[in-house]
């Protein structure tokens, strides 16, 4: 009998144990709470280890071979008979019953039937409302009837009814009627044999991190949101700008805001230091001068090429934590000991960027609850012969090593289903 | 009236002895709210904590206990006014709480004297007092003279608020105790960069140029504030803030006359008991009050 | 090789350790936040709360005899924004205990240290004062009982202590 596995989370490690698990013939439901798929990579533009598109790392056995790839925007995920992707939807209970899950989802309507649109967008031309864009910095805006990105899976619109007028425009020019501005939410019960939670990490907003001026200022931003200054499809065509405009010329980055800290996340955030080189390179090719404050570099060696190009690059580095990131003169000034020479140092820059702590999204859903271990990430295995995790939803880690865990679980989880050797 | 309610009161060396306008205004202003003061003769020196500490920790927390110890025999719980005495009283009570072994020796050396202190026992600080166990709204009641004409900078001090797991302040960065407190009498609270910016006394004794620098810089940060007045509850900060303010305007070629009240001063004006503030002022108040006074329409 | 004044400095930082509080020094990870919050740096450039720390830890005793732990306000700033709570003003006081004998006291702070053990307050108790007090309408407070206070100290030796040590700091320090 065909076996049925849920996916929650449709992150990279998401996207890529549904679609092995779907190859080896397994019926795979992959759930996710946002509208597109990608997760946090469709925040980061660039990625490493090779500084392409985040989009472009979707699943592929061909991943890391260095020719070809498959885009995530041209990926088979809408397209495989057996993978069944759910979109702005999130789990409301699990129960076990006789050795297997029930699991009740519930859908937000997206207003856009994906069965019939044919991605014209001239819904979104016509719509009148102007909103700001969640994945825009410096004050882009968006429709109420929008793609997220331009790449994101589903390729067609949805509608945010918070900002909708309703003055129905979008649905007069829909030569397909594929908008629906009556559509209710939906809920659904899945009966599956396993579940893999592939819920990831967010970046922790550093609204309080105690000495430094986040929450106040403008110019001082995490690298969520210098990846999206950086973003050429991004609202500022990739331009890196202070908050009034100016052209940055002085780039301070922080490590360890906030990570290997027992105030804050005691753990070590693992991608950050690799992220803020490969950021530093960035903007050295702009021409604009980095300054990086740092306690210790953790680069695994596959990211290393990165510490070395930023090294041959100029990019400064500063042995130190610094105590405060305040606005001095309207513009942001690092405090900090440079731990070798022993001076203590006030850095004026134009912009500091933060790198925040990679934090856990399972503990915000109380259905998973049970599966959650220390820090909120979860054991890759939960439940023996059960329930699975794989990516940063077991802890924080960059791609490559998310991809990998997320081979060596779809793997577990046939053989545990399937039998085997 | 109902049966007031007691605090063994520690005294301390500074306040009993150095500037009593402090114990005055507390003693009056606690007795509108039913609170009585006791005091304990067996209570000697804390001992301070910024420089003692350094000559002999382990007497310094011996000591300390031993006073904790007398007023644990008391059975009531204990308020220190002095924000040093507070800090060295809650901090060896918490030592002795975490550390059996330390425990253990320092109830070898009190039962000489037949005491024996438990770590359980409850120090508080003015603030506690007024903002846990009077409360504000109580406080409020008592208001008969709204201070709305004058804006107030609150210094707190790091000795009545640090460390948080010993003093069991509100908040180590931020503290709002004191802010609301002032806020009952009708003044306004002056926004002060650098909330906990320390006073500077502490190294008097070994770096004076030093100590004076950081004084500077704090009536600076409250100069631009825009305060009538700054309101302390340690004698310490008191002293380096009021009584050394006109050496550090001299030192530094400036002009500050920013008048220093005793928190218990400031809701003695606010409860219509200017007189047990304005019959010391010459003695204890380097900064004269008389525009402070003339603004809240009591006599200069 | 081992050296032999590598084996006393070692069995200063063994002190420390032991001490209440004092194994805090062991998750100091050197990032130098310290430094940058502390107020005595940012005026005074030898002063390094995370070079002193680094000295303890790798057994440098020198920390104890040097003049500059007594400029720490122990306002705390330091251990408030350390990422893994080192009790770092508290380590300093450790060390300048340690320093006691060598005469690494201000003298301000051994007359105040003198006076507390001979008469149970930090500062001299004036005629005066007690009268202003009794006008003031505020109760005689009474004195402790110094004897006792003494004799719980004697396994300490302060006493012996305060009567030999010779500070170093010349009168010009002296508040």
């Amino acid at each position: 009998m065909t076996k049925t596995a849920v996916v929650i989370g449709a992150g990279l490690a998401g996207i890529q144990v549904a679609q092995q698990l779907t190859d080896l013939g397994i019926v795979v439901h992959l759930i996710e709470k946002e509208s597109i798929i990608g997760g946090l990579s469709t925040h980061l533009g660039r990625v490493f280890p090779t500084g392409d598109c985040a989009l472009c790392l979707d699943a592929s056995t061909e991943i890391f071979d260095g020719q070809h790839r498959r885009c995530q925007y041209r990926g088979l995920v809408t397209e495989k008979k057996n993978l069944k992707l759910h979109t702005l939807t999130e789990i409301k209970s699990i129960s076990e019953v006789d050795g297997n899950f029930k699991i009740s989802i519930k859908s937000q309507p997206r207003h856009v039937d994906l069965d019939r649109c044919v991605v014209c967008l001239e819904c979104i031309e016509v719509c009148d409302v102007n909103t700001p864009d969640e994945y825009g910095i410096r004050g882009g805006t968006r429709k109420a009837i929008f793609r997220p990105i331009p790449q994101g899976v589903p390729l067609a619109p949805l509608i945010d009814m918070e900002h909708c007028t309703k003055c129905g425009k979008c649905v007069d020019i829909c030569k397909v009627n594929a908008i629906d501005l009556e559509e209710k939410e939906s809920t659904k019960t899945i009966k599956a044999d396993a579940l893999i939670l592939a819920t990831g990490v967010e970046e922790k907003v550093p609204l309080d991190f105690p000495g430094y001026e986040y929450r106040t200022s403008e110019d001082i931003i995490t690298h969520a949101e210098l990846a999206r200054l950086l973003d050429p499809a991004g609202s500022t065509n990739g331009e890196v700008t202070t908050s009034s405009g100016n052209t940055v010329s002085e780039v301070t980055m922080v490590l360890c805001v906030g990570s290997r800290d027992l105030d804050a996340a005691e753990y070590c955030s693992q991608a950050c230091c690799t992220y803020s080189l490969k950021h530093a390179d960035m903007l050295r090719d702009l021409g604009i001068d980095v300054t990086i404050c740092y306690m210790d570099l953790r680069v695994p060696k596959s990211s290393e090429h990165y510490l070395t190009l930023a090294r041959e690059k100029g990019v400064k580095f500063l042995r130190g934590k610094p105590d405060s990131v305040i606005i001095r003169n309207g513009k942001p000034m690092t405090i900090v000991e440079d731990t070798q020479s022993q001076k203590r140092m006030q850095i004026e820059s134009d912009l500091v960027v933060l790198a925040s702590p990679l934090s856990p999204l399972a503990d915000q859903n109380d259905a998973l609850a049970e599966f959650i271990g220390e820090y909120g990430f979860i054991s890759r295995v939960a439940k023996e012969g059960r329930v699975y995790a794989c990516g940063t939803a077991t802890g924080p880690t960059d791609i490559p090593t998310s991809i990998a865990e997320a081979n060596a679980i779809a793997l577990q989880v046939y053989t545990d289903l399937e039998g085997g050797v | 009236m109902s049966k007031p309610r007691t605090y063994t009161y520690f005294p301390g060396c500074m306040i009993p002895y150095r500037l009593p306008h402090f114990e005055l205004t507390a003693r009056e202003v606690l007795k509108k709210f039913n609170v009585e003061l006791e005091t304990h003769s067996e209570h000697s020196c804390c001992p301070e904590p910024t420089t003692f500490t350094g000559v002999d920790f382990e007497a310094w927390v011996t000591i300390a206990a031993r006073n904790v110890a007398v007023s644990e025999s008391t059975g009531n719980e204990t308020v220190a006014l002095c924000s040093g005495c507070f800090h060295t009283l809650a901090v060896a009570n918490h030592m002795v709480q975490e550390d059996e072994e330390l425990k253990k020796r320092i109830n070898k050396r009190l039962k000489k004297s037949g005491l024996e202190i438990t770590g359980k026992h409850t120090i508080k600080n003015i603030l506690h007092v007024l903002h846990k166990d009077i409360g504000l709204d109580v406080i409020k009641k008592q208001v008969t003279n709204p201070l709305t004409s004058l804006k107030i900078a609150p210094h707190y001090g790091c000795h009545l608020v640090r460390p948080l797991e010993a003093t069991h302040m509100d908040h180590a960065e931020n503290p709002q105790w004191m802010d609301d407190v002032i806020r009952t009498t009708g003044a306004e609270i002056a926004e002060i960069e650098d909330k906990m910016a320390c006073c500077g006394a502490p190294i008097m004794p070994s770096g004076e140029d030093k100590a004076l620098t950081i004084t500077a810089s704090r009536l600076d940060q409250i100069k631009a504030s825009g305060a009538d007045a700054i309101v302390v509850v340690c004698p310490t900060c008191y002293t380096q803030l009021e009584t050394q303010q006109a050496k550090v305007a001299d030192k530094f070629e400036t002009e500050y006359n920013i008048p220093v009240l005793y928190l218990g001063e400031l809701l003695a004006f606010s409860m219509g008991m200017t007189d047990i503030v304005t019959a010391n002022q010459r003695r204890f108040h380097r900064v004269k009050l008389g525009a402070l006074l003339e603004k809240i329409g009591g006599t200069p | 090789m081992v050296k032999q004044e590598t084996m006393l400095d070692l069995e200063f930082r063994s002190w420390l350790l032991e001490q209440p509080e004092g194994e805090t020094l062991l998750r100091c990870y050197q990032c130098g936040r310290c430094t940058s919050a502390c107020p005595v740096a940012e005026i005074e450039p030898s002063f390094n709360p995370r070079l002193f720390l680094q000295k303890i830890l790798i057994g440098d005793k020198s920390i104890a005899e040097n003049q500059l732990v007594w400029n720490c306000l122990t306002c705390e700033q330091c251990e408030v924004r350390c990422p893994e709570h080192v009790k770092i003003p508290h380590i300093l006081i450790l060390a300048k205990v340690r320093g006691l004998m060598a005469g690494n006291v201000p003298l301000a702070a051994l007359d105040r240290a003198r006076t507390i053990i001979s008469e149970g307050r930090s500062l001299s108790v004036s005629s005066p004062m007690l009268k202003t007090r009794t006008k003031m309408g505020l109760p005689d407070l009474g004195t402790p009982s110094m004897d006792q206070i003494v004799a719980m100290l004697a396994d300490i030796g302060i006493v012996g202590k305060l009567e030999n040590v010779k500070s170093v700091y010349g009168d010009a320090e002296d508040e």
